[in-house]
C-alpha cells in the first residue's frame, strides 16, 4: 500500500492540491475577510512589489507629464471651448441648486446628508490581466468591512472584497464579477454596468426602445445592496442598438481612470441585504389571504435580529461625486456581490424624498 | 537547500517582473510569467517540490489579483503537471521547442481558465470573445520571453535536484536525467 502511494503520490498530490483550488473557487462567498494564509502574502509580498512598481509609476508620471505633451496645444484650444460651455451650465446649475435648498427647507426635509468615508491609498493594482482589482491601505482596523463601497471624486471605483487589519482588496465596476445597478441621468433609463474585464464596462438590461446616447451620464440608483443613490459610473461610450431582441448593448468608460489611481474614500455605511425574513414579511403584507405553513408561521414570528455593533465613529467628508437627487427610477434590479446569495424578490422600495 | 531557494528566489523575481510588465504593457500583449514559471516547475521529471512551487506561485497570484481564490493555483499546478507529462515526449530541452510548448500551452490555458471558471466560478466567467481576442498576443510574447529562461531554469533545477534540496519530497524519477 505505502509502495502504491509512493509510486502515486505525485498524481495523488496533483489531485488533492486541484480539488482544494476547485473547492476554493466553487465555495466562494460574498466579500468577506481574507484568511491567514492571503494575509500572510500580502504581508510579505506588497513591501517588494512597491519597492520595484513605485519607481516605475512615477518614471511614467514623468513621461505623461514633461514628455508625451503632443498635441497639448489643441487640447488646450478645445478644452476652453468645453470650459465656457461648463460656465455657462454650471451657472445654470447653480440656480437649480438654489432652487432646490428653498424647496427643501420649505418642506422640511432632510439636511444635506454627509457620509462617513475613511481615505485610502492604493499600494497594489492587479497582477493578472484578466481580473481588475487593487489594494489599499486601509482595513479592518480603520472600520472597513468587506462589501463596502469605495469611491473617488470622480466617481464610483468598486466594493471592497477582503478586508486584513491593514489592507484591503477593492474589487473595481470594470471586473466581470462586478454589477452595478445604474441609470442615465438624462432619461432615467435603468440598466445594469457589468465589467468586462477591460478598460471600459457594458450596460446591459436596457430596453431596447430607451433613448440612450453617447456621453450620457450614468448614475448609480440606490436600488442595489452596495453603493448609494446618485454616484458618477461613467459616461456611454457607444451604444449598439441590434435589430432584434428586448435588450440593447451599451459600452460604458467609467469616469474613474483605473490605471492612474492614487487616493480613494471607502464609504463606511455598509447596507444590509435584506434577509428572508423581510422577505416573507413583505409577502405577507402583499398577499394577506395567502395560506401559510406552521413551520413559516413560526418563523415569520421570530423576533427580529439585533442590530449589528457600532462602528468607531470615524470623520465625516461631504459625498463626491454626487449627482442632484433624482427620482427614483421604477423597479429594482440589485446590484450583485460576487458569490452573495442573491434575493428572490425585489428590494424594497427607497422612500421618496 | 540553496538550490531550493533560488527556485524560490527566480519564482518571486517573476511575479514582480508580472507586476511590471502589468504596468507596462497593454493587455492584449502580457506575457505570463507566472505560467513560465509553473511550466518550468515541471521540466526535468518535476519533483513534487516543483509541483508545490508551481501551486504556490499560482497562490500568490490568486492572492494578489482579483481572481475567485484558487484559479491561477489550480492553472499553474496543471501546467506544471503538463510539462512533467510531456517533457521527454517534446523534448524540452532546447529553446525552440520549449517555447513553442509554451506559446501552445499559453493558448491552451486561455481555454483552461475559461473552463475553469465556467465550471467553478460561474459569476466571475469571462467572455469567450474576450479569452480568443486576448490570447494569440498573450501567448506569443510569454513563449519569447520563455525561450532565454530554459537555461536557467535548467540549471537551477539540476542544483536543486544535486543537492538534495528538499530530500523528503523528491522524486527518484527525475534523478540522472540529463
Amino acid at each position: 500500500m505505502s509502495e502504491l502511494l509512493r509510486r502515486f503520490r505525485y498524481g495523488l498530490s496533483y489531485f488533492a492540491l486541484a480539488s482544494l483550488c476547485a473547492l476554493a473557487m466553487a465555495s466562494q462567498h460574498a466579500p468577506r475577510e481574507l484568511g491567514f494564509a492571503p494575509r500572510l502574502v500580502l504581508n510579505l509580498t506588497l513591501p517588494l512589489e512597491r519597492m520595484v512598481t513605485v519607481p516605475v509609476s512615477e518614471l511614467r508620471g514623468v513621461w505623461g507629464d514633461y514628455v508625451a505633451l503632443v498635441g497639448v496645444r489643441e487640447e488646450n484650444e478645445r478644452l476652453r471651448g468645453s470650459l465656457a460651455r461648463a460656465e455657462e451650465e454650471n451657472h445654470q446649475y447653480r440656480e437649480a441648486i438654489l432652487s432646490s435648498e428653498r424647496f427643501q427647507k420649505l418642506s422640511g426635509f432632510r439636511a444635506q446628508r454627509e457620509i462617513p468615508m475613511v481615505p485610502a491609498n492604493v499600494i497594489h493594482q492587479d497582477l493578472s490581466a484578466w481580473f481588475q482589482s487593487l489594494i489599499i491601505d486601509q482595513g479592518a482596523a480603520a472600520g472597513i468591512r468587506p462589501g463596502m463601497p469605495v469611491i473617488t471624486d470622480s466617481g464610483v471605483v468598486g466594493l471592497v472584497s477582503g478586508t486584513t487589519p491593514g489592507a484591503s482588496k477593492v474589487l473595481l465596476i470594470v471586473d466581470p464579477q462586478s454589477r452595478v445597478d445604474a441609470y442615465v441621468e438624462r432619461t432615467r433609463a435603468r440598466g445594469t454596468v457589468r465589467g468586462n474585464s477591460g478598460h471600459e464596462a457594458d450596460f446591459e438590461y436596457v430596453l431596447r426602445q430607451e433613448n440612450i446616447e453617447e456621453g450620457d451620464l450614468l448614475l448609480t440608483s440606490g436600488l442595489g445592496t452596495v453603493y448609494p443613490k446618485g454616484l458618477v459610473v461613467g459616461r456611454v461610450a457607444s451604444v449598439d442598438r441590434k435589430t432584434s431582441g428586448l435588450f440593447l448593448s451599451a459600452r460604458i468608460a467609467p469616469a474613474v481612470d483605473f490605471t492612474r489611481l492614487e487616493e480613494v474614500f471607502v464609504i463606511l455605511e455598509q447596507r444590509q441585504i435584506p434577509d428572508e425574513e423581510a422577505f416573507s414579511a413583505a409577502d405577507e403584507g402583499l398577499w394577506p389571504s395567502a395560506p401559510k405553513k406552521p413551520s413559516e408561521a413560526t418563523a415569520s414570528a421570530a423576533p427580529p435580529k439585533p442590530a449589528p455593533a457600532a462602528k468607531p465613529k470615524p470623520k465625516t467628508v461631504p459625498a463626491p461625486a454626487a449627482a442632484p437627487p433624482a427620482p427614483t427610477p421604477p423597479e429594482a434590479l440589485p446590484e450583485v456581490i460576487p458569490g452573495a446569495p442573491q434575493p428572490a424578490a425585489p428590494a424594497p422600495e427607497e422612500p421618496q424624498e | 537547500m540553496s538550490g531550493l531557494l533560488r527556485l524560490v528566489g527566480v519564482g518571486l523575481a517573476l511575479l514582480l517582473a508580472q507586476a511590471l510588465v502589468h504596468l507596462m504593457l497593454p493587455v492584449a500583449v502580457q506575457p505570463d510569467l507566472v505560467l513560465v514559471y509553473a511550466l518550468a516547475m515541471g521540466l526535468r521529471g518535476g519533483g513534487l517540490q516543483g509541483l508545490l512551487l508551481a501551486f504556490g506561485a499560482g497562490f500568490i497570484e490568486d492572492v494578489l489579483s482579483g481572481s475567485p481564490p484558487g484559479l491561477f493555483a489550480l492553472l499553474c499546478g496543471t501546467a506544471c503537471a503538463a510539462t512533467r507529462l510531456l517533457d521527454r515526449a517534446l523534448y524540452l530541452r532546447a529553446a525552440a521547442p520549449w517555447a513553442t510548448y509554451v506559446g501552445v500551452y499559453a493558448l491552451a490555458n486561455f481555454a483552461l481558465c475559461g473552463l475553469a471558471l465556467k465550471s467553478f466560478a460561474p459569476a466571475a466567467a469571462l467572455p469567450w470573445e474576450l479569452l480568443v481576442v486576448r490570447a494569440p498576443g498573450s501567448a506569443v510574447l510569454t513563449a519569447l520571453c520563455a525561450a532565454p529562461l530554459l537555461g536557467l531554469f535548467r540549471r537551477l533545477l539540476v542544483e536543486a535536484d544535486r543537492d538534495g534540496s528538499w530530500p523528503v519530497l523528491a522524486t527518484q524519477s527525475s534523478r540522472g536525467r540529463p
